[in-house]
């Protein structure tokens, strides 16, 4: 116990700022043991902070890798990426965002997928399948699709199979995923484009509706077992295009027991039966993929393992590009993946990306309109800093159109061509690229963007930017000058926007002052995104900015069926109602064939008819340039694929030194922190021998 | 209506009769012994002065933006744009006085030479920021016009009748006060959608408390004085004695709140086109620019100069606001002799 001190008054010395405190002696016991207890305080709180300081030194800001090498020595590879914002859902039956298919795609396999390396044309390959399947056509008009699945491919090791140990995949859970579908309650977004041709399923998503729950039971009539490896699938009429459902996770296996595991509520797993709750099968995917998802934190990251039992598919022997075979060669036929782990950071915004890639803890990046004067030189070639750093530059575009919508049901818009296609005309999509795009994506020329089937590349849009040509159309449309002869003052259309950003307020006004160079009067609606979609849904307004459209898959129909008539919101996205019977008609021809000539005939022929009706003032076709680091090569740039992350490669060692090389550690805060640490300690040392003396 | 009052002329015509009434109301004011008084005190207050003069430039540029004449092409634009003809629009940013664009990919010579740079889409800086002089004008001219005679009014009548009329005021208004102001514009705004006039609107109803209880305050002050109960001894009506006794006597406390007020509406404005709820698409204001700053700080290179000219322009005329509203306060203080 410490002594008392003595009850007289007296001066006590204050070290922090170095004056003396006159302390009376009623309560002088109590302001000495303040003080004391102060100093000691401050100390620990200086020593404590030292300690966490250097322990925190380093300028990597990603977590630890689970391993620092892999059993045989080797290094543990890693790969470390970005990605905008949380996924939706990770239910491979619900979820249709990117960002969600960016971690399905690793994790749930799908039946067929796209090859990496085929473009153009994008080229379907079996995956979980053992071959493609083939098209037989039957007498009543439906057709067969006979699938036979590869044998000893396994579910991943996880707490929902007995023992922890992944089953095999059999066909029955084919069948399951088609029973999701059509279950209400999992609330598939696709259920409708697949309803229309699977037979059966219709039929049971209704039978659950009139029951109130889905009966597992009583499998879908349109996917017949054979056996435990193979299955047939009945449509109802031709449909060529469901190949490319078959590559979407839409259509990929799921275990019965992960939804009957995953229920979001409370069990007796942890340690002697302590109750914990299971994360819902949506946000715990359980699948044949080549990575298992071992961690994900909401708003802040994502960690991807290597699932060790990965048998599905190896890198590809060929279909790569004549100057990449030196690069591809040595890859063919290796085990899939080729990493050990992903780590996938979230950043909201866009300037830690370019920042961390300069560092070399990025492995890569899509060029940001906030990052491209960086990175990018006159000619569209990366800046000599990075090029010499041994960064290289790729672009990507995406099967993507962009477009403002013309309301053909106003009565000012829909029955007046001349008019649509002089607001085409007016619209400079070329400036409007160059002022928020820096111009890499390309202005559109038609509907179906490049690399697929379809796309003209000598297409000109008859109606593409020319101020004169949209002014004598305006003449032609009755509105000389862009004045309403009825009324004598400029003819005023009302453009709805969706407007939540100074950005979208800067391209607003730019669409406004481009179709005002005609004369007319563009009144800007500026709504939020909810209203945006309701006013679209509702066909409330005359001309609306901001929609488009990104290919499900690889076909003319995925973007051609914007203009069916009988695609017309809320039941589709014909946002501008548009209604042509021929387009109808040659829409519902090529829709079910084959890609041969005479699709491709029928599909310039409805580009013509498109070019010429303007139900829409077209944009542009999406395209990004990405900085790839030396140490981790692009193997693939199928825009098909969401990363393609069983393909990615990275050369650990050459990364490290480039990091090292490319973050030079100064040594002075070290030596200050010494001193300081040092300072501390004598002080600390000196006053604790005045207290004791 | 609508047709009506698009009308250049009828518009032109508004400007000039709100600024006739502004000013016809100071030269009332000003025939109010206490008025005169308080003018030769500011007279002798330089800095007051300046900060007038600083003022009295806003306006005029404010001015030269709402007025708007014809084109030959049956279009219209502003007496500013029209004096500011020699300034021609780019394709997209460049910085102050530089003679390419700003783009390191596709440098383009300019057409002509932008003291503050150019906007994203290329129009002069400079001009964006004194143009949005008659947007901050506006709001914080139509508000003032909206909140100052309902806060007036209320307080008056709630200073000079007191009892239950008092009650229900004050019940009102402390009700008001208690919803955070910020969340009542953005909802009035969101209802009712977003325009100028909407946005004063907004305004305006969310900023008359503060001026009732002032005026209530004062005016139960002054109804207890000897010359209020001279008029109702000689039994003059309750108008009357509001209107030609109280009001002239509390005017000046109007006066400094609307000087002051001003200032607070145009931050406001600013305040609300940074949250996206403010001026509409294509309006020249000082919270759009700053709001646009967001995206063009995280740039590489920096795009600065939009920033640097809206919060400059903001800060020029608030200062100038805030330092004439005291010095009129001071100018009024009786004690001040």
């Amino acid at each position: 116990m410490r002594p008392d001190r003595p009850q007289t008054a007296k001066s006590f010395p204050t070290p922090s700022i170095g004056v003396h405190l006159v302390v009376s002696t009623h309560g002088h016991n109590s302001a000495q043991r303040f003080w004391s207890v102060a100093r000691e305080v401050c100390v620990l709180a200086l020593a404590l902070a030292f300690v966490i300081a250097g322990a925190g030194c380093g300028n990597d800001p990603n977590p630890l890798p689970l391993q620092s090498q892999r059993e045989d020595g080797s290094s543990w590879l890693v790969r470390y990426a970005g990605m905008p914002t949380d996924p939706r859902s990770l239910d491979p039956q619900k979820s249709y965002d990117q960002m969600s298919r960016r971690l399905l795609e690793p994790v749930v396999e799908t039946l067929l997928e796209y090859h990496p390396f085929k473009t153009d044309p994008y080229e379907v390959v079996p995956a979980l399948l053992a071959e493609m399947p083939r098209a037989e056509n039957q007498s009543d008009g439906s057709v067969l699709y006979t699938c036979t699945l590869r044998e000893n491919i396994h579910f991943t090791d996880d707490p929902c199979f007995p023992g922890g140990k992944g089953r095999e995949l059999v066909a029955a859970d084919v069948q399951f995923a088609f029973q999701r579908l059509c279950d209400p309650k999992v609330e598939s977004p696709v259920f409708g484009n697949l309803a229309d041709y699977v037979v059966g399923m219709t039929e049971a998503f209704e039978d659950a509706k009139k029951n109130g729950r889905f009966d597992y039971s009583k499998p879908v009539r349109g996917v017949e077992l054979l056996g435990d490896h193979s299955f047939r699938l009945r449509l109802t009429k031709s449909y060529p295009q469901i190949i490319y459902w078959l590559a979407m996770h839409f259509t990929s296996p799921v275990a019965r027991e992960a939804v009957a595991y995953y229920d979001g509520a409370s069990h007796p797993d942890g340690p002697r039966g302590a109750m914990r709750v299971r994360p819902k099968f949506e946000w715990h995917p359980v699948g044949t993929g080549p990575f298992v998802l071992r961690e994900y934190h909401p708003g802040h990251s994502v960690r991807l393992v290597r699932n060790s039992g990965y048998r599905t598919t190896v890198f590809p022997s060929g279909g790569w590009s004549a100057e990449r075979e030196t690069e591809l060669r040595p890859l063919a036929g290796a085990a899939l993946p080729l990493l050990d782990e992903v780590m996938i950071t979230i950043f909201r915004e866009t300037l830690p990306v370019m920042l961390l890639t300069r560092q070399g803890y990025l492995d890569g990046m899509g060029v940001s309109k906030d990052a491209f004067n960086a990175f990018m030189t006159a000619s569209n070639e990366l800046t000599p800093k990075y090029r010499d750093r041994g960064m290289r530059l790729e672009k990507d575009v995406e099967p993507s159109t962009f477009y403002l919508s013309l309301n053909l049901q106003d009565p000012v818009l829909g029955s007046n061509k001349k008019l649509r296609q002089a607001l085409s005309c007016a619209f400079d999509a070329q400036g409007w690229l160059d002022i928020f795009y820096n111009s890499v994506p390309i202005v559109a020329q038609q509907v179906i963007p490049p690399g697929l089937f379809g796309h003209q590349t000598d297409f000109r849009n008859p109606y593409g930017h020319d101020l004169e040509k949209g002014r004598r159309l305006l003449v032609e449309a009755g509105y000389p000058g862009g004045r309403d002869p009825k009324t004598g003052r400029p003819l005023e259309l009302t453009m709805d926007v969706n407007a939540t950003g100074a950005m979208e307020r800067q391209m607003a006004e730019f669409t406004q002052r481009s179709l005002e160079r005609l004369g007319i009067r563009v009144k800007v609606v500026e709504n939020n995104f909810a209203r945006m979609l309701e006013k679209e849904d509702q066909g409330n307004f005359q001309i609306a900015s901001g929609t488009g459209w990104g290919a499900d898959y690889p076909d003319p129909e995925n973007f051609l069926f914007l203009f069916y008539s009988k695609n017309a919101p809320p039941v589709g996205k014909n946002v501008s109602r548009y209604s042509n019977p021929e387009f109808d008609r040659l829409f519902e021809r090529m829709a079910t064939m084959e890609n041969n000539a005479e699709r491709g005939e029928i599909v310039s022929k409805m580009n013509a008819i498109l070019a010429e009706d303007c139900p829409v003032v077209l944009e542009f076709h999406r395209a990004m340039y990405v900085v790839v680091q030396p140490f981790a090569p692009r193997t693939q740039s199928n825009a098909m694929l969401e990363g393609g992350l069983k393909y990615a490669r990275v050369d650990h060692a050459m990364r490290e030194a480039m990091r090292a090389a490319w973050n030079p550690v100064p040594r002075w805060p070290l030596a200050v922190g010494v001193m300081f640490a040092a300072a501390a300690l004598w002080y600390a040392a000196a006053w604790n021998r005045r207290r004791n003396v | 209506m609508n047709t009506l009052l698009d009308s250049l002329w009828v518009q032109n015509a508004l400007v000039f009769a709100g600024l006739s009434l502004v000013a016809g109301l100071i030269a009332s004011g000003a025939r109010n012994e206490r008025w005169r008084r308080a003018l030769r005190r500011l007279r002798r207050d330089r800095i007051g002065l300046c900060a007038g003069a600083g003022i009295a430039v806003y306006l005029l540029v404010g001015l030269l933006e709402m007025v708007q004449i014809p084109t030959g092409d049956g279009g219209r634009v502003s007496v500013l744009v029209r004096m500011a003809g020699g300034v021609v629009e780019e394709k997209s940013y460049s910085a102050p006085l530089a003679s390419h664009s700003l783009s390191v990919a596709r440098p383009e010579p300019l057409k002509g030479r932008h003291l503050l740079g150019t906007t994203a889409l290329g129009k002069d800086t400079l001009l964006q920021a004194l143009r949005a002089c008659r947007t901050a004008l506006i709001i914080g001219g139509v508000t003032s016009l909206i909140y100052i005679p309902l806060g007036t009014l209320l307080g008056i009548t709630a200073g000079y009748y007191r009892r239950w009329v008092d009650d229900l005021i004050s019940y009102v208004y402390s009700t008001l006060a208690s919803i955070p102001e910020i969340l009542l514009l953005v909802s009035i705004l969101m209802a009712l959608g977003k325009g100028l006039g909407t946005m004063s609107l907004a305004l305006g109803v969310t900023s008359w408390v503060g001026l009732c209880r002032l005026i209530r305050g004062e005016t139960m002050r002054q109804a207890e004085r000897p010359y209020v109960t001279a008029a109702r001894a000689l039994g003059q009506s309750h108008w009357k004695i509001i209107t030609s006794h109280l009001l002239p006597n509390v005017l000046h406390l109007v006066l400094i709140n609307f000087v002051l007020g001003f200032s607070g509406l145009v931050l406001a404005e600013a305040i609300l086109s940074y949250l996206g709820v403010g001026s509409p698409v294509g309006t020249p204001s000082w919270g759009a620019m700053i709001d646009g700053a967001r995206d063009e700080l995280s740039r590489d290179p920096v795009v600065w100069w939009n920033l640097a000219a809206a919060t400059g322009a903001l800060f020029g005329l608030v200062l100038s606001l805030n330092v004439f509203g005291d010095a009129l306060r001071r100018a009024f203080d009786p004690k001040r002799g």
